[in-house]
């Protein structure tokens, strides 16, 4: 496509870009311009880094191992799982509770349970694995759900059941899907190993290593297992990315599919009401049977009814009230606010990423690195630029919630067919017409996945800002809590920040229904 | 509120076998030993090296056991360990300890004390001191937030309203101090005014301790259970782990180089600030009548702090009955 | 290999879109002997697309029967016996021509007849392009895989929804003269949806003509010439004849609904 930069020129621009990108956090850290010296200049992190290196090396294959092995664990389940829901779309439904609850409950309110819960090993490969799957699921199912039509009748028409479609359709179509969810799973796999370590007491990984120096107060050092981690991280992305961008080219379709609306087979409204029961209660029987399963006491791990007797019941229920519903009013408002500024900002990204690519290749690694580098080692450089009030909320929240938004948008425009933009391009258009007569409309579906995978993840960005900058809401009950071995108050908080994440997505989802009504109705 | 523990023990065996495959360098066999498992309240450093020495010098095989050491971190509450019966013992901070008691019937007892006196102090810059929890007023503390109780009952004991001073969350970092962001923090000061002075600052602090929150740290607890079932294995813990600690504090410097490749591989600290660390907590945890002792008059200055909180502390949560067997 | 007969009996089919019924084909009776070639025309959204879907088992029938062989269309297609073209080639884009021709034996899990593949890429024309990608082929050629597959199992039915509809004059008249001689060489029943009414009287023994919905048979029209038909027929005024009284019938179809 004319008009957009490709090419060489293209890689000269990104190379550029990013050598003064580093070239102005070299002399920021040099002239000490950030809070005061906070940021390193990023030669004294590498610097730092190298001659450090032995003392690096043990932490990083620890962490390498982990994430990898969560990583493969959680992608292959994600993958298995879409593969099914596709099959079964009551499946689906059933395990939607499950899916957004994996997907939203905050790391560092199952961190407790699962080092006590799983040995060592077992506990970190677990979280890296947890925060892989709904990403990856996500854009399975999507990826799956988009397969053209007339060659899944195709195969139908030669006595080929859903499973061969699915075996010879649908898992190749949605690769690159896949493989999008895989770019998104790659960080998310090393932070969730590094945050495990961080809190599990791990002899070794970056995580560990990180909680050490942390009462150090030397920022290179911080910023160098952040380099490390995201180097881990920019590895698996690449790859994925790589690939991606090989079998993309072979999917594109080569007309625009229209969706095809099926008329639904009639459904009583006992039977829908009877799925929707199961689909709500499911989560819980779950919930029940790990606990059974975990043979933990009941001060640690707490069953639905528990956490019911806790809240209304006990004798605990007027203060752990009292205590939940101030935090709720601390943290609510500031998620739907933080819940809009982070997709606002991945969908400028993708933009961004559209009209330029050269630009988006040199922003890339940075973006990257938020989202390895775990939230605690840039606490001070936070609140010394944005204070402990609502900025530094909001920045914690987008850094949070825009990755995963991102990536997929930018895999929904890449997925647009060339012939769509010869067509409008042959009448003059502009880059940004081209934007809005063909990319934003052909990609409305992504919008919504990314919507889907972004909304649930403000809460989880505010809790971490009122953990470690604010002290308010949600986030600081939960750390309190802790410290006083009050599970009951650990359970509701987890319980009750998924109910609002769950609320969260059927928002998303409600806003698809009313805006994008085409909508391809599957059951 | 009851504790069923009928699952145990499959737990238990469970967590013992992954253990010993996966921590190998945390065992030290003896023949015929018998095992114990501790869990630590935090990542290895100087807190623990009374532990290391006796682990090094091989009193645990001595007395008999086969000790498993497990590092702690910010999501291992001790006290999860031993209810879930992954550790035998946990050095544990009391208020929390006591608390579960009280509130949820853990079958916890307190069976011995690491510190003496509490670490954790206010912990200021000297070119702007806050020496007493009077000038407190009006300031940032940045503080834990598993500590936020022990702060604000400390500023009640010294009669300041909690809302004049602004508490805000700790992350572990001295970086706000350091830059001003913050007026003080909570923190050990056996550890961080070290840090302070690395970074070219001097610190100034102050022990919670020595303004009426007078409490112990690092309590060791084991279950009603456990405590019925190997009683001798924990009374020779403590024998051993008492002759570690002495040995140990014989001279603050001469343990933490022993751990550089080993205990201390890889923190991320460096030894110099180890052994500060076990000069500065040397003070804290002697006692006349030897490391871990509870005496009458501890037990008492325990139970009031935490009683001025709403924490009902009382005498039979503390079994002294091991120590006096040492 | 013989033709397997196909028929309609009393065939009738609603949708529910947004609520609203819509009854797409109601009593049709329709049937097509073994070896036969049947063409079918009728107006926009007349149903035409249902009749053959019907005829694969992508749509079950609310009311009469569909058979093929006397057999459930659903046993007919499992047995490898039916071959279809759909209006859009539905090519898998990652698949080279060779591989897409080849995959209903995929779908069947039978083993793949190589020299049968080969035969039919040659036989529409795209020889040396067998290892090609469907985005690197024009819109004709790609029809033309389509084609290729739909007879690479020597299928008994052939059923064919527009599946030149895409192609500009002169390739539709190469392909049509294409399918006829393939045809005559293994005689499947076929069943060919269709726009064009030149079309439908070249290739077809018989010319059905659908009203608008709901599909009713408005003609069934006997195609008298003989076989093998030359390009030089489309020429004769009998053939242009045949197509005008056809055109009629599709106008008073479209008219009386």
């Amino acid at each position: 496509m004319t008009g957009r930069l490709t090419g060489n020129w293209g890689h000269l621009v990104t190379a550029v870009l990013i050598v003064c990108l580093l070239l102005a956090w070299e002399i920021a850290g040099q002239m000490k311009l950030v809070a005061g010296g906070t940021l390193p200049a990023i030669s004294a992190v590498i610097l730092r880094l190298i001659g450090e290196f032995d003392d690096y090396w043990p932490h990083l294959t620890a962490t390498l191992r982990t994430a990898s092995t969560g990583f493969v664990i959680g992608n292959l389940v994600a993958v298995a799982a879409a593969a099914m829901f596709c099959l079964w779309p009551f499946s689906e439904r059933l395990f939607r509770g499950i899916n957004i609850t994996v997907f939203t409950v905050p790391p560092i309110a199952i961190a407790p349970v699962l080092v006590i819960a799983l040995d060592g090993d077992t506990a970190r490969i677990t979280l890296a694995a947890l925060l892989v799957y709904f990403p990856t699921m996500t854009a399975a199912l999507t990826g799956m759900q988009t397969a053209d039509p007339r060659v899944i009748d195709l195969v139908h028409a030669y006595g080929g059941g859903n499973f061969k479609a699915l075996y010879l359709v649908r898992l190749r179509t949605a690769l690159p899907a896949i493989l999008s969810g895989f770019q998104i799973a790659a960080p998310a796999a090393v932070l969730g190993a590094i945050l495990a370590e961080f809190g599990s007491g791990a002899r070794w990984g970056l995580g560990s290593f990180l909680l050490g120096s942390l009462g150090r107060a030397e920022p290179d050092r911080l910023w160098g297992i952040g380099l490390t981690a995201t180097a881990i991280s920019a590895l698996g992305y690449v790859v994925a990315a790589v690939a991606a961008k090989w079998v993309t080219g072979e999917n594109k379709a080569l007309s625009l599919t229209v969706s095809q609306v099926r008329a639904a087979p009639a459904q009583g409204r006992l039977q829908s009401f009877a799925m929707v029961l199961a689909a709500l209660l499911f989560p819980f029987l779950v919930w029940q049977g790990l606990i059974w399963a975990s043979g933990l006491s009941p001060i640690i791990a707490k069953t639905p009814f528990g956490v019911i007797d806790y809240l209304f019941l006990g004798k605990t229920a007027e203060s752990a009230q009292a205590r939940l519903l101030v935090a709720l009013s601390q943290t609510v408002p500031i998620t739907l606010l933080g819940m809009i500024a982070g997709l606002l900002f991945a969908f400028l990204l993708s933009l961004v990423s559209f009209v330029s690519p050269a630009i988006m290749r040199a922003i890339l690694p940075f973006a990257l690195f938020t989202q390895t580098m775990p939230l605690v080692a840039l606490t001070p450089l936070a609140v010394l630029i944005f204070g402990r009030g609502i900025t530094v909320t909001l920045v914690i929240t987008i850094s949070v919630t825009f990755f995963a938004a991102f990536v997929v948008l930018a895999q929904g425009f890449a997925l647009i067919p060339k012939s769509a933009f010869d067509l409008v391009e042959s009448y003059g258009a502009s880059t940004w017409k081209k934007l809005w007569l063909i990319a934003v409309p052909a990609c409305g579906k992504w919008i919504f996945v990314a919507g889907r995978l972004a909304l649930p993840k403000a809460l989880l960005g505010v809790m971490i800002a009122e953990w470690l900058a604010t002290g308010k809401g949600l986030g600081n009950l939960l750390n309190q809590s802790r410290g006083y071995l009050d599970y009951g108050m650990i359970w509701s908080v987890a319980v009750v920040s998924i109910l609002l994440s769950v609320a969260l997505y059927q928002l998303a989802e409600l806003a698809e229904r009313l805006l994008g009504n085409g909508r391809v109705t599957r059951d | 509120m009851s504790i069923s523990i009928t699952r145990r023990s499959f737990v238990k065996a469970s967590v013992a076998g992954a253990a010993a495959l996966s921590v190998p360098g945390f065992l030290t066999r003896a023949h015929a030993a018998t095992p114990l498992t501790m869990q630590a309240a935090w990542i290895n450093d100087a807190e623990f090296c009374g532990y290391f020495a006796a682990i090094d010098d091989g009193l645990y095989s001595e007395a008999g056991l086969d000790l498993t050491y497990l590092p702690g971190g910010p999501d291992v509450i001790p006290e999860s360990s031993i209810i879930a019966g992954r550790a035998d013992l946990a050095l544990t901070t009391p208020d929390t300890t006591i608390k579960a008691i009280v509130d949820q019937g853990a079958p916890f007892k307190i069976i011995g004390a690491q510190y003496q006196k509490n670490p954790i102090g206010i912990v200021s810059l000297a070119k702007a001191p806050i020496k007493s929890p009077e000038e407190l007023k009006g300031k940032t503390l940045a503080v834990p937030p598993v500590n936020v109780i022990s702060v604000e009952a400390m500023l009640a004991i010294n009669g300041i309203d909690k809302s004049e001073v602004n508490i805000v969350p700790y992350a572990y970092d001295p970086t706000p101090l350091i830059k001003g962001e913050i007026d003080a923090s909570l923190d050990f000061t056996t550890n961080v005014p070290y840090t302070i002075e690395q970074q070219g600052e001097k610190a100034h602090s102050f022990l919670l301790y020595d303004f009426g929150y007078k409490t112990y740290n690092d309590t060791v607890v084991v279950t009603e259970e456990t405590l019925a079932a190997k009683r001798d294995l924990l009374v020779a813990w403590l024998r051993a782990s008492r002759k570690g600690w002495d040995a140990n504090f014989a001279d603050t410097a001469a343990y933490p180089p022993k751990f550089a490749e080993t205990w201390f591989k890889g923190t991320g600290r460096t030894i110099d600030n180890e052994i500060f660390f076990n000069g500065a907590q040397k003070p804290l945890m002697e006692h006349a009548g030897g490391i871990f002792t509870m005496d009458e008059a501890g037990i008492d200055a325990n139970i009031e702090t935490l009683n001025r909180i709403g924490i009902k502390a009382t005498k039979d949560m503390f079994d002294t009955s091991l120590l006096a067997e040492i | 290999m013989q033709g397997l007969p196909l028929s309609f009996t009393d065939v009738a089919k609603t949708f529910t879109i947004k609520g609203e019924a819509l009854r797409v084909i109601d009593g049709l009776t329709l049937n097509c002997p073994a070896g036969s070639f049947t063409a079918i025309l009728g107006p926009s959204g007349c149903g035409k697309s249902t009749l053959l879907r019907l005829a694969l088992a992508l749509e079950t029938e609310d009311g009469g029967s569909v058979k093929i062989g006397g057999e459930d269309p659903v046993i007919a297609r499992r047995s490898g016996s039916v071959g279809v073209a759909f209006q859009d080639a539905a090519l898998l884009p990652w698949r080279s021509v060779r591989d897409n021709v080849r995959l209903p034996f995929e779908v069947l899990g039978t083993a793949p007849d190589d020299d049968q593949i080969a035969d039919l890429i040659e036989l529409v024309g795209l020889k040396g392009f067998e290892t090609a990608k469907p985005g690197e082929l024009s819109g004709g050629m790609r029809q033309r895989v389509a084609i290729a597959r739909s007879l690479v199992t020597d299928p008994r039915v052939l059923l064919m929804d527009e599946p030149f509809g895409a192609l500009d004059l002169i390739l539709r008249r190469q392909m049509n003269l294409e399918l006829q001689r393939i045809w005559s060489a293994k005689r499947p029943t076929t069943l060919l949806i269709t726009h064009g009414v030149d079309e439908a009287v070249y290739l077809a023994d018989r010319v059905i003509v659908l009203s608008s919905r709901p599909a009713r048979v408005v003609a069934d029209i006997k195609i008298p010439f003989d076989r093998p038909r030359g390009p030089e027929l489309l020429r004769e005024a009998e053939f242009h004849g045949l197509c005008d009284e056809i055109g009629a019938y599709l106008e008073t179809g479209r008219e009386a609904a």
